[in-house]
């Protein structure tokens, strides 16, 4: 299964490379979107910190708030573009059919499909990191190690969401509005650009409900020192939780909107 | 596969699509829901090592039973067994089992080479990497496409990329492969050249099944055919005896001046006519082409002519053939297989 999956992803990175140009902006372009970012914090500060933000988050660094934010939610659209659009660009091209007549379970094509969005976003983050560093004086004060560790069940959790997602590309053969929708609310609802505590009471509740939401705290609160939204060992049960349950749930409804459209005869539809 | 188990096993088997009606803006027009039976009970089997043709018009059922087999799509009711495996319960066995070439030239990746398509199939099919070199190897040899091996396929002629899609089919040396319409837009020369390497895989002791509304091609390719329209299967025999079924039976073609309204129904009145087709000639002159089988072309061409003639029209040309199995289509269904 592992060749497989390495095999859709080789696939997958040649193609990427055959557009050079796509492929180079896909890379720089994050450094081109936080750079105002940088520059909007300063305006706010007085002697470099942004007081008014640090009273809400417990760090007046701005700019480091917004750029976690923005590495962990190039995470949560790679697997929304790697899932959802990946799968309309099958069906688009009609390679959608050839792939499913091999004997490759479903759920691993989408998984494979993630793989090189995957990497790309992770050469994207490393470059925007290294950037930071240079440009702006970024660097991150926490433990490192467990930032991670407690983004691997959020990223897991999200490969369930998208396996749901995918079946309703599948249903509704559109995937650029609903991916850009999806991707955005859910980054944005999770505290990408802002402290999910400046929200009014009503998108907070649901902004509340999104574990991906603890996931963000929870790397700010390690990195930057902010002030965390639940205590960080119960962030990381809540996120295990979603993780379980995202996957099974995801697979299950992917499974049975696979079965809807291989009775309506739309798998190959576009 | 069991050394006496048939291929293919088809039973019942039905496929209802529903359709909803479209108006404007409002996307469904609320109760107008539609039932179309794509394929409405069809019983057939494929013998190990043979070649069975789907022989029918476009819309008739073909695609949808192909699909049906290859998993693509699940079946209202009937069973359908391949290689001894059932469609529905055991589809990653049937899948294992087959090799499928659906229509048209969008089944391999265009921005990768053709090697690198078949690399990556190999891979979807488990096949391990010193082995799916040497079968690549030798499937791009095989099928004339090693000189152009590493150029992208977006640069491939329409025959080069049906091959390369049988090539993929072929990756994980399946005992069965479904073929369909395998010559749809191809050159005659590229489309002779498929048709060969069909023998060849026949004679390499490959079961195939294929779809095609070409009847010579048909006549040509199978050993036994299914004909099928509007969902149903209508005749299945060796092509030799599809004919023979027609018996003593003549066919005079004949191509007149002008459209033929009403004269399909006189000609059908007369003794010794058996069924009459009409389509357009294709030769862009204001003709067209009447098909009419008949028990004694001897007795019945006068006849014939002198209708045609009673009708206004001038004969243009006429001949008299031995059936093909258009005719026997024409036969069966009253009308001609390009209609």
């Amino acid at each position: 299964m592992i060749d497989t999956l390495l095999a859709i992803a080789r696939k997958d990175l040649i193609m990427f490379f055959r557009y050079p140009i796509n492929a180079v902006f896909r890379i720089v372009e994050p450094i081109m979107w936080l750079t105002p970012a940088f520059f909007l914090g300063r305006g706010f500060s007085v002697d470099g910190t942004a007081t008014g933000f640090a009273a809400y988050t417990g760090t007046g660094d701005f700019f480091s708030f917004i750029l976690l934010g923005s590495l962990l939610g190039a995470y949560i659209s790679a697997v929304f573009w790697g899932i959802g659009y990946s799968l309309k660009m099958e069906m688009d091209s009609g390679v959608l059919e050839s792939n499913w007549m091999t004997p490759v379970p479903r759920l691993a094509f989408l998984v494979g499909r993630t793989l090189t969005s995957l990497v790309v976003t992770t050469l994207n983050c490393t470059g925007v990191l290294l950037a930071s560093w240079l440009l702006f004086g970024f660097s991150a004060g926490g433990p490192v190690s467990k930032a991670m560790l407690i983004t691997l069940p959020m990223l897991a959790g999200l490969y369930g969401f998208g396996f749901a997602f995918a079946g309703l590309v599948l249903l509704m053969r559109d995937a650029n509005t609903l991916v850009d929708v999806s991707s955005f609310l859910v980054g944005e609802l999770s505290g990408r650009g802002f402290p999910v505590t400046v929200l009014p009471r009503a998108l907070m509740v649901i902004s509340l409900v999104l574990p991906t939401t603890y996931g963000f705290d929870a790397v700010r609160a390690l990195l930057l020192g902010t002030k965390p939204l639940l205590p960080l060992g119960v962030a990381a049960v809540v996120l295990v939780g979603f993780m379980v349950a995202m996957l099974v749930l995801g697979g299950m409804a992917f499974s049975a909107i696979e079965r809807v459209c291989r009775a309506r005869g739309t798998l190959g539809m576009h | 596969m069991n050394e006496r188990q048939d291929a293919v096993v088809v039973v019942g088997l039905r496929k209802v699509f529903e359709r909803r009606a479209r108006r404007g803006l409002l996307r469904r027009a609320q109760g107008e829901v539609k039932t179309l039976s794509a394929v409405d009970g069809i019983d057939f089997l494929v013998k190990r090592g043979e070649i069975f043709g789907l022989l029918g018009p476009n819309g008739a059922g073909k695609t949808t039973t192909i699909k049906m087999l290859c998993t693509l799509l699940s079946p209202t009711s009937g069973t359908a067994r391949v290689a001894g495996h059932d469609v529905v319960r055991e589809a990653a066995k049937v899948r294992s089992s087959l090799g499928t070439v659906l229509t048209g030239e969008r089944s391999v990746y265009w921005k990768l080479t053709g090697r690198e398509n078949l690399r990556y199939y190999a891979a979807l099919y488990r096949i391990p990497r010193r082995k799916a070199r040497e079968r690549i190897a030798e499937l791009l040899e095989r099928l004339e496409l090693a000189g152009r091996a590493d150029e992208l396929v977006e640069k491939y002629s329409s025959g080069m990329k049906q091959r390369l899609a049988l090539a993929r089919a072929l990756l994980p040396s399946p005992p069965i492969l479904l073929l369909d319409e395998p010559t749809v837009g191809l050159d005659p020369q590229a489309a002779r050249n498929l048709r060969q390497t069909i023998f060849d895989l026949k004679a390499g002791g490959k079961t195939v099944l294929l779809t095609t509304h070409y009847m010579a091609e048909a006549d040509e390719l199978c050993d036994r055919i299914a004909i099928i329209d509007q969902g149903r299967i209508i005749a299945l025999d060796s092509p030799a005896a599809l004919k023979e079924g027609l018996g003593a039976k003549e066919v005079v073609r004949l191509e007149i001046q002008g459209e033929p309204n009403g004269l399909g129904d006189a000609l059908r009145a007369l003794a010794l006519v058996e069924s009459v087709a009409v389509r357009p000639s294709v030769n862009g002159a204001g003709t067209c082409e009447l098909q009419v089988i008949t028990s004694n072309s001897r007795r019945s061409i006068g006849p014939i002519i002198e209708s045609v003639r009673a009708a206004g029209h001038e004969v243009v040309h006429f001949q008299v053939v031995q059936p093909t199995l258009e005719d026997v289509f024409i036969r069966l269904t009253g009308k001609s297989l390009r209609d």
